[in-house]
């Protein structure tokens, strides 16, 4: 940590009590979205490793009583952007530009966009088929479901951890929970469910 | 269920209308629904959806779609704690 910049503000024993009290109890969380961006448990280990290592140095910069566990994610999501999809065993296989420039050309189509999928045959589904479902999405969208639909964070929230505005947070959701339907729609046809 | 942004029909009291089974306005009902869903509909969103909801067929299956859905993901989609030796980890690391 002799890297670490000079913290302005706090006490060692504050740093320490700060890390403990806000940023500990999020662990279980910040593991699990690590988990469902990497799909790999010795990559989300490290990535959740570095993402508090990193909190620690730069603990100056987090202001008490705010919302410490958007906070982390915001780490979390650019060390999981910036340095683990650039060496990841796993790379994404489609370029978020990609998907975004794709669905934007087909706005069109996708205001028409329904999928013939019933309440009651997601219903019947079994966790590992959501969850398979899920991290069949592209990983951006993968993220926005997890953030909103499994972690609960808000619009607002979720709009500071992906440094996007609160428009694109809707819109990429209404795609993505799209997709989803998509996926699901396979399983359950698996099933047996004519839709 | 007519388009959200308009919401003239919001102020007065619901006539009896037949049920629609064609939602011409199905993407923007769509985001509307799942921001209600979301805890996140404005106050002219959620009006507008208590006095139509019941009166198209599509939303009426959207909602309860996208409502399974989000209760799915919530609630079967298994949740990985963290190990406990990573918790080790990181704090030895920061002692060292």
């Amino acid at each position: 940590m002799s890297e670490a910049p000079i913290k302005e503000g706090y006490t060692d024993d504050q740093r320490y009590e700060i890390f403990n009290r806000e940023f500990m109890p999020h662990i279980d969380s910040m593991y699990n979205f690590a988990f469902r961006l990497t799909m790999d448990e010795d990559d989300a280990n490290d990535l959740v490793q570095d993402t508090y290592l990193k909190s620690f140095r730069f603990i100056s910069s987090f202001e008490q009583g705010t919302n410490a566990k958007a906070w982390l994610f915001r780490i979390l999501k650019n060390s999981f952007i910036n340095d683990y999809r650039k060496k990841s065993k796993q790379p994404s296989k489609v370029d978020y530009q990609e998907v975004e420039t794709t669905y934007n050309s087909e706005e069109a189509a996708d205001a028409s966009y329904t999928v013939d999928l019933r309440a009651d045959a997601v219903q019947d589904l079994i966790g590992d088929e959501v969850a398979n479902a899920l991290n069949s999405l592209p990983v951006d969208f993968r993220t926005v479901i997890i953030l909103c639909d499994i972690e609960g964070f808000t619009y607002e929230e979720m709009a500071k951890i992906l440094d996007i505005p609160i428009g694109t947070v809707r819109s990429r959701l209404h795609r993505a929970r799209n997709l989803l339907k998509d996926k699901l729609k396979n399983y359950a046809g698996s099933m047996g469910y004519d839709a | 269920m007519n388009a959200p942004s308009n919401p003239t029909s919001a102020a007065g009291e619901k006539q009896e209308q037949p049920m629609k089974h064609h939602c011409e306005h199905h993407a923007e009902c769509m985001k509307m629904i799942q921001a209600i869903l979301d805890g996140e509909a404005s106050e002219g969103e959620k009006e507008h959806f208590r006095q139509n909801m019941d009166l198209c067929m599509p939303c009426i299956q959207t909602y309860q779609l996208e409502k399974c859905i989000k209760e799915s993901l919530h609630s079967k989609v298994e949740r990985r704690p963290c190990p406990q030796n990573l918790v080790a980890t990181i704090k030895a690391k920061l002692n060292a």
